[in-house]
């Protein structure tokens, strides 16, 4: 078969999932009151009509007048619950749901939810305008960590491997047991708190670099997105407080990738800063994974070097690490890719807590602050966006990783 | 009378061990050989032990107190929440106002530092630190006392969550691989839908829903009632992994001349699922359960890092919890490091993040041990 057939039928296969997701986040919503449901959809309620979501009002609230003796139905109330189409059989329903959920409806951030009063500026907007700003941060910490595990696990595993049941497999036994038992956040916090005093303890707890002269506070430094305004004192290698950052900070113009952003406005400085902000919490996240990948590296490299044609490379005198290398790693690595797909929903669910500790403007962020309990109600409008563009990536990565796989080992496309 | 017919209806099994128990015997060999496996069997069986001495406990183990100092910047009671019980702290360098109080460092009033004293389950005196949580006014947690209750929560929660998600699993995938065609089809694409949603964040709208709903019913409340619900939420989440574990280990087994020979001498469907190819594709499973266990109080701290509330109280002693709690609180002292307030309360954030740690990992070295004993193409 083709490749571009292989992608086609892939696409395809792709179609029944996310229904099928978008089916079971209905299931979900659909068994919410109907309030909050509402307020999911159109926002909370004005100052002015607060009673506007209740399905009766009592006289002399709203539309109902005083003289009523019983409490009247809401008009508002089912002309809302009319349009959402509330009022229809269930498979009627779920068509709107679906239909909405594809066409990018996925609701309005409530005014006083608790991700609304962590982050003004994102009250009573479309969730998916919200999601867009945050998710290019997200993506380019995703593609950081991506590389680091691979840069990191495959060697690991491989010189595990090749020094089986050694010192340095048994160091690599440990890391990875390690990764199962720790959970992110207490791995980022005690990273955090390592460094900050490290760091901090020496220089007074203010870091100053070239583009930052004034100097950040080293907590700060680690863990947000951006370099706090005094850093873009004019002179600087910074050179002013830049026009293109929207939002207080959240959004950058015009692509919202905050590193190619810095680099089309010609700010080289920022750029830097931003990527080297990005290090720690992507080595953060990529530890788990690393740690569960790093086995599955090293067993399938163990089963690669025994068998024949490694042996026959060896009998020809090819230098050891060049079989390492070539013979037996590219065969491992179909593997070690299929086992990263299978990991990639588990390597996804790390952000929320990484991007909450260290304070980034990602997705994940916007999930944590929407179930911060104790700064205002869920945002349900807010978790189940998140959910659903977070399973979107999930399964366009394994659609990547099946053709990845179909391009190292042509057997698969024939199946 | 109803005496056992069952006895009599097997063949005389003589000498020859029950073929399960010989299993067994050969299992515990192969695992007392491995040292990891050894060292993770006895730190879970002291936390079990720790469990159990703390069930029996006469104590109201379902809620911890937080306890609030009336000394706090000069002593204001008024500070302290109604209903929590007072306890007496001092400043490093002032005098003591009587007898009993705690001393705190000179820099941070807000932080008791451990002491050594061994005083389980008391309600008085602090042994081993504080956990000091905020924004509720300075409140100190008796962090000891806080993870020997939480022995049982823990454990409890994670073998419930666990056991539950894998019967789940063990049915549907049973189900799936062994009837195969269009329901196997069916089947293991609905499995693949679920494993495509993070399983974090699954839980997060599961057991948000869950909560908004019963809210607005308003039955919920009672702790017993609010645990069950993040139990069965949790286990939602967690069958589809099994669900395919188990039906890759079906189709293997029911190809087996045995099954083969129940099909022959007229067994229903449902006897040959039930006595034939569920015990015999059950060991992958019992691998994966005795990881996962480990897994469950760490998916709880993340819940509960996050500020999703999920407990019925903000003190509930479970493991996951706890740490979440005490990590979360270490950031505010991070941020006083600007200022140069710069004490850390390491006991704090290492204490419950240890046991926890612990508790994990020796799940894990069991877990492996266990594989490479039940596996024995993993055996060396």
């Amino acid at each position: 078969m083709r490749m571009s057939v292989y992608v086609i039928r892939r696409l395809i296969l792709l179609v029944p999932v996310i229904i099928g997701v978008m089916t079971i986040t209905f299931a979900l919503v659909s068994s919410l009151p109907i309030q909050n449901r509402l307020v999911a959809v159109y926002g909370s309620p004005s100052q002015r009509a607060p009673w506007i979501y209740n399905p009766t009002l009592v006289p002399g609230q709203g539309p109902c007048p005083t003289t009523a003796t019983s409490p009247c139905p809401n008009p508002y109330y089912l002309k809302f619950v009319h349009d959402l189409g509330l009022d229809q059989p269930i498979p009627v329903q779920w068509g709107i749901y679906i239909f909405n959920s594809l066409t990018f409806q996925w609701g309005t951030v409530s005014n006083h939810s608790a991700a609304a009063n962590l982050i003004s500026s994102i009250r009573g907007l479309p969730v998916t305008t919200v999601l867009s700003w945050y998710l290019p941060y997200t993506l380019e910490l995703a593609v950081l960590s991506l590389a680091l595990i691979l840069v990191i696990a495959i060697p690991l595993g491989n010189l595990a491997a090749v020094n089986r049941n050694r010192p340095i497999d048994q160091a690599a036994r440990i890391m990875s047991f390690s990764g199962y038992a720790m959970p992110g956040f207490l791995l980022a916090s005690l990273v955090l708190m390592a460094l900050v005093i490290g760091i901090g303890s020496g220089t007074g707890y203010v870091t100053h670099t070239p583009w930052c002269p004034a100097g950040e506070s080293t907590f700060t430094e680690l863990t947000q997105s951006w370099p706090l305004p005094n850093c873009f004192a004019s002179g600087t290698l910074l050179s002013g407080y830049p026009t293109w950052i929207l939002h207080n900070g959240i959004q950058s113009t015009p692509t919202g990738f905050p590193t190619v952003d810095a680099l089309l406005h010609g700010m080289y400085w920022l750029a830097l800063d931003t990527v080297l902000r990005m290090i720690l919490p992507a080595l953060v996240i990529a530890f788990g994974t690393i740690a569960v990948l790093l086995r599955f590296v090293r067993n399938s490299m163990l089963e690669v070097m025994n068998l024949d044609f490694v042996r026959t490379a060896r009998a020809e005198g090819v230098p050891e690490s060049l079989v390492v290398r070539r013979h037996a790693g590219r065969n491992s690595l179909n593997v070690t890719i299929t086992v990263m797909g299978l990991l990639f929903a588990f390597f996804i669910g790390g952000f929320p807590v990484i991007e909450d500790v260290f304070h980034l403007n990602g997705v994940g962020l916007m999930l944590a602050y929407s179930v911060q309990i104790s700064s205002g109600p869920i945002d349900f409008a807010l978790i189940f966006g998140t959910t659903l563009l977070f399973t979107f990536i999930i399964v366009f990565a394994n659609i990547i990783v099946d053709v990845l796989y179909a391009y190292l080992d042509p057997r698969v496309r024939l199946g | 009378m109803g005496a056992a017919p069952a006895e009599d209806a097997g063949p005389p099994r003589g000498r020859r061990p029950n073929p399960r128990l010989a299993q067994l015997r050969r299992t515990w060999y192969f695992l007392r050989r491995n040292t990891l496996a050894v060292i993770g069997l006895v730190v879970l069986l002291f936390f079990v032990g720790i469990a159990i001495y703390a069930a029996t406990q006469p104590l109201p183990w379902t809620q911890l107190t937080g306890y609030c100092s009336t000394n706090q910047g000069g002593g204001n009671p008024n500070l302290c929440p109604s209903g929590s019980p007072q306890i007496c702290t001092y400043q490093q360098g002032t005098t003591p106002p009587h007898a009993g109080c705690y001393q705190t460092p000179k820099s941070n009033p807000s932080m008791i530092p451990p002491t050594l004293s061994f005083a389980p389950l008391s309600t008085g005196p602090l042994p081993l630190g504080s956990l000091t949580i905020y924004p509720a006014g300075p409140t100190f947690y008796n962090l000891f006392d806080g993870l020997l209750r939480g022995a049982d929560w823990s454990l409890l929660i994670s073998v419930a969550v666990v056991g539950g998600g894998a019967l789940g699993g063990l049915v549907v995938g049973s189900v799936s691989g062994y009837y195969g065609g269009v329901v196997d089809e069916a089947l293991m694409r609905l499995v693949d839908i679920f494993l495509s949603i993070p399983q974090i964040l699954f839980v997060i709208i599961v057991v948000s829903v869950v909560t908004a709903s019963v809210h607005t019913l308003g039955s919920l409340s009672p702790t017993n009632t609010r645990i069950l619900l993040l139990i069965f939420a949790f286990m939602a989440v967690w069958w589809p992994f099994y669900a395919r574990l188990v039906r890759g280990q079906v189709l293997v087994v029911r190809e087996q001349k045995y099954v083969e020979a129940a099909r022959a001498s007229g067994a229903s469907n449902r006897r040959i699922i039930g006595r034939h190819i569920m015990p015999n594709s059950v060991y992958p499973v019992f691998i994966q359960m005795s990881l996962d266990v480990g897994t469950v109080p760490l998916f709880l701290g993340v819940l509960v890092f996050l500020g999703f509330l999920i407990f019925p109280t903000m003190y509930f002693p479970e493991w996951g919890a706890i740490t979440a709690l005490s990590v979360v609180d270490l950031q505010g002292f991070l941020v006083n490091c600007q200022v140069g307030i710069c004490v850390l309360p390491y006991w704090q954030i290492l204490i419950p993040g240890l046991v926890l740690f612990m508790y994990a990992i020796s799940v894990n070295f069991l877990s492996d041990g266990l594989r490479d004993a039940l596996d024995p193409r993993l055996r060396r």
